[in-house]
């Protein structure tokens, strides 16, 4: 087999922070590739990188044996590497045959002759798709065919899919699979990003891992089996005194505050239970996809879950169904967002102000007065409470650290009183020391007695946290275990599938 | 960024100051009495219908529909008046019309998600359409005789001060308060700067834009009463004029940012000013009507794009250079 494109020492980084790091890779022509990997590992970056989407830091990429720059995606495309993406890239008001020929529009078009030519195409793929229905009708499986129609048209050697089946039901599932055995067949490279093992190994003909940015190993898939890519998934190679690996001991269950029966929105969120403790952090661990933000966004009243059959959650023993967050936060349940700037603080007002909303929002008076004085009041509790570093709490949020916004947000949110306070991803985009302060802050809530879920990406900030791990994949939640009985490795297992 | 829009509030208050100056010099006719009472008429008038927009669009709304509920409200008014129902009766009837306006905007933006460009808009429309089919039939209602007050809003003095001019001062007033000191005013404030964090954070969002949008509209009913006071009717001409862009004019260029969450009652009081004194100024120069619009609407797109300039609208373009791992 001849090799397509070789990587040599690729890196890229976003503003210092590394997203791939010294990447050595080759790609042949005729196979088919699974890349696999956590979170964050890197995988969508460095296909981006070989789609021409980003430029490497460092490092050189052979194409056919030269080097080659791919300054963006049509770049790449002309050089036959095209890139599939989890949102398609097909206009959705054109049609199937529009779009398999956009980019390469004569200056007038006979939309017939344009449609007969597709239809040949597509024949000749073996495609079964209505080349003048509009792409907006079709499936995610037949909008797939399309976008593979497109790359092929455009003599692509190399196609990249980023989780290509995730939103794919079984039969089409196995209808991309033959897709890829018979591209590959006509000597086309294919690579997939995939969370799921099992299609990764039936599908694939090699397999690379990769983990913190770099990659740990390729080989070929025979030599591979679930124990040996979940290993090479989890085991860390810096895990460091922040996350010191010391046995101790749950604490106790309080009381049960809120119990999910039956959970569904959706594609997103399936037919979920489960059940969370006061006085006890709750971890809930899943991959990209596993649905564990909408979960706890419905239970707070952020998102609203199906009308009918969109099971019941309890709070404190009440059914209750909230619409808005507004009586969600009223009865005590607080949801702390994954992304600061866009859900979380207001950019354009000082700390102080920032905090006292949260007071405000839970009163009802709307003419009942309010001063900066009180507003700078509070502030100067909760910001000595968590040492946010600021020369004042008239400075602006907006010029804070990635940390201190999040003490500021965490603020916002605890001033409120909850009962039951969810943390998504509260340390992300936090620098190192800070990210110790929170996690004492989090232990310091769960003694308190409060009831505190803490949704993370990252294994071993599940590990150092949880008094109880919840597993989610594909929309519900599979495990549930104490953290006595967790392992990394455990927890990987039952998050993939 | 604070000192950057206290000397943002501090040009343009300079500017307004040194065209005051330049005009008194200039013209001959500017520092006379008859024209500084017209000039104060129109300016009042005009701030107080800025206020009204200022509150909006630091909710990040826009309210289009304020003239048409102004002259609809009013024309009403007078007509009933003339009529011969009290004076009392009609302008209670007529509040309840210019809220009730207001009330369906405010629903329509907030429960059925329509931008509220296009929703006051057409409000706009259809008040207006409405009230010439059912409420009053003449182009020009005339103020009944004999009511003291209402004579006294128009054309009488508080301890030397034009009576419009005060209407407008205690507006700004207790707008200032609301916006600073009361629970309504933050959470204005924080809606405009992030309705998404706003929601989350339990703020009750759909019924606070309904109430932005009937505010607005008694406050264009109040800025209604004291036109027809100062002018002793009201005429659905004001109607087909450039008003509602005075208005914008007033907000945007007094450094009310249209991406909501900044700006404040200082910022109206220094744009009502300034433009206030260039209408009266050209106005004076006889400079024609056509000519005027063209340079209002130049500098309100200017205003504009400055505007946009300093505050981008959106806050996630600021986000795609960092890219995703």
């Amino acid at each position: 087999m001849t090799t397509l494109v070789q990587l040599r020492g690729v890196s890229k980084d976003f503003r210092g922070v590394m997203a791939i790091q010294d990447i050595d890779l080759d790609i042949r022509a005729g196979e088919i590739h699974a890349i696999l990997g956590e979170n964050g590992a890197g995988k969508s970056t460095l296909m981006k990188v070989l789609a021409g989407v980003y430029q490497p830091s460092s490092g050189e990429m052979l194409l056919d044996g030269k080097p080659t720059v791919l300054n963006s995606p049509s770049d790449a495309l002309s050089h036959g590497i095209a890139m599939v993406f989890q949102e398609t890239n097909l206009v959705p008001a054109m049609s199937v045959a529009q779009n398999i020929y956009l980019g390469d529009e004569k200056l007038f078009n006979r939309l017939r002759g344009l449609n007969i030519q597709a239809q040949r195409y597509l024949l000749s793929l073996n495609f079964y798709v209505d080349p003048t229905v509009q792409v907006s009708t079709l499936g995610a499986g037949k909008k797939q065919m399309v976008e593979i129609a497109r790359a092929v048209h455009h003599h692509a050697r190399l196609i990249i899919f980023d989780e290509p089946t995730a939103t794919l039901t079984p039969e089409e599932k196995f209808h991309f699979f033959n897709l890829a055995r018979r591209l590959k067949e006509e000597g086309m490279a294919i690579i997939f990003i995939s969370h799921a093992l099992e299609e990764a190994l039936q599908l694939s003909d090699r397999i690379t891992v990769m983990r913190d940015s770099k990659l740990v190993v390729t080989d070929e898939t025979k030599n591979f089996d679930r124990e040996r890519i979940v290993q090479a998934m989890v085991g860390r190679s810096l895990s460091g005194e922040l996350y010191a690996g010391e046995t101790r001991k749950a604490r106790p269950m309080g009381e049960k505050i809120l119990s999910v029966e039956n959970l569904s929105m959706g594609n997103a969120v399936r037919n979920t239970s489960f059940s969370v403790f006061s006085g006890q952090v709750t971890g809930m661990f899943g991959l990209v996809g596993a649905g564990r933000t909408e979960t706890m966004k419905i239970v707070a009243g952020v998102l609203k879950r199906d009308y009918f059959h969109g099971g019941t959650v309890r709070f404190e023993g009440k059914p209750v169904r909230y619409r808005t967050p507004r009586p969600a936060v009223r009865d005590g349940i607080v949801y702390v967002t994954e992304d600061r700037k866009i859900e979380g603080f207001f950019e354009t007002m000082t700390i102080a102000a920032n905090i006292q909303l949260g007071k405000l929002a839970t009163g009802t008076n709307p003419f009942s007065m309010v001063t900066m004085n009180q507003a700078r009041e509070l502030a100067r509790q909760w910001t000595s409470r968590l040492g946010v570093k600021s020369i004042d709490a008239d400075a602006r949020v907006i010029e804070l650290s990635g940390g201190n916004q999040q003490k500021v947000v965490l603020s916002k949110a605890l001033i409120q009183k909850p009962k039951l306070v969810i943390l998504d991803e509260p340390t992300r985009g936090v620098d190192v020391g800070t990210i110790v302060e929170i996690h004492n802050f989090i232990n310091e809530l769960a003694d308190s007695g409060m009831a505190v879920v803490v949704i993370s990406s990252y294994l071993p900030e599940i590990l150092s946290l949880s008094d109880r791990v919840l597993v989610a994949r594909q929309g519900r939640i599979v495990e549930e275990m104490d953290i006595s009985e967790a392992t990394e490795s455990r927890i990987m297992y039952a998050a993939v599938h | 960024m604070g000192k950057m829009r206290l000397s943002q509030e501090g040009v343009v208050f300079a500017l307004a100051l040194s065209l005051f100056v330049v005009f008194s010099l200039t013209l001959n006719n500017f520092l006379t009495g008859g024209n500084l009472i017209a000039l104060v008429r129109s300016v009042s008038i005009l701030g107080i219908l800025g206020l009204g927009m200022g509150l909006v669009v630091i909710g990040r709304g826009i309210d289009l529909a304020m003239i048409a509920t102004m002259v609809v409200s009013l024309s009403w008014v007078l007509s009933m008046a003339q009529g011969g129902t009290p004076l009392g009766t009609a302008l209670l009837l007529g509040a309840v019309l210019a809220l009730s306006i207001g009330l369906v905007s405010g629903i329509l933006i907030a429960y059925a998600d329509i931008p509220a460009i296009f929703t006051t808009l057409a409000m706009g429309l259809v008040a207006y359409g409405a009230g010439r089919a059912f409420l009053f039939q003449i182009d020009v209602q005339n103020t009944p005789a004999g009511v003291a007050w209402f004579d006294f809003l128009g054309s009488g003095m508080l301890i030397g001060i034009p009576m419009p001019i005060v209407a407008f001062g205690v507006l700004a007033a207790v707008l200032a308060l609301v916006l600073r000191y009361t629970r309504f005013g933050r959470f204005v404030y924080a809606a405009g700067d992030n309705a998404i964090a706003a929601r989350i954070t339990g703020i009750p969002l759909r019924p606070l834009i309904v109430a932005q949008y009937v505010v607005t509209s008694l406050i264009a009913f109040f800025a209604g009463i004291v036109m027809a006071a100062a002018v002793s009717g009201m005429s659905t001409r004001v109607y087909n004029s450039t008003m509602i862009y005075d208005v914008l004019l007033v907000v945007v260029l007094g450094g009310i940012s249209l991406s909501g969450g900044r700006g404040g009652v200082r910022n109206v009081l220094v744009g009502t000013l300034l433009v206030g004194v260039l209408l009266n100024g050209m106005t004076i120069l006889d400079i024609t009507y056509t000519t005027q619009n063209l340079i209002k609407s130049l500098i309100l797109l200017l205003a504009i794009t400055v505007d946009s300039f300093i505050n981008p609208r959106d806050e996630q373009t600021s986000q795609q250079s960092q890219g995703d791992i």
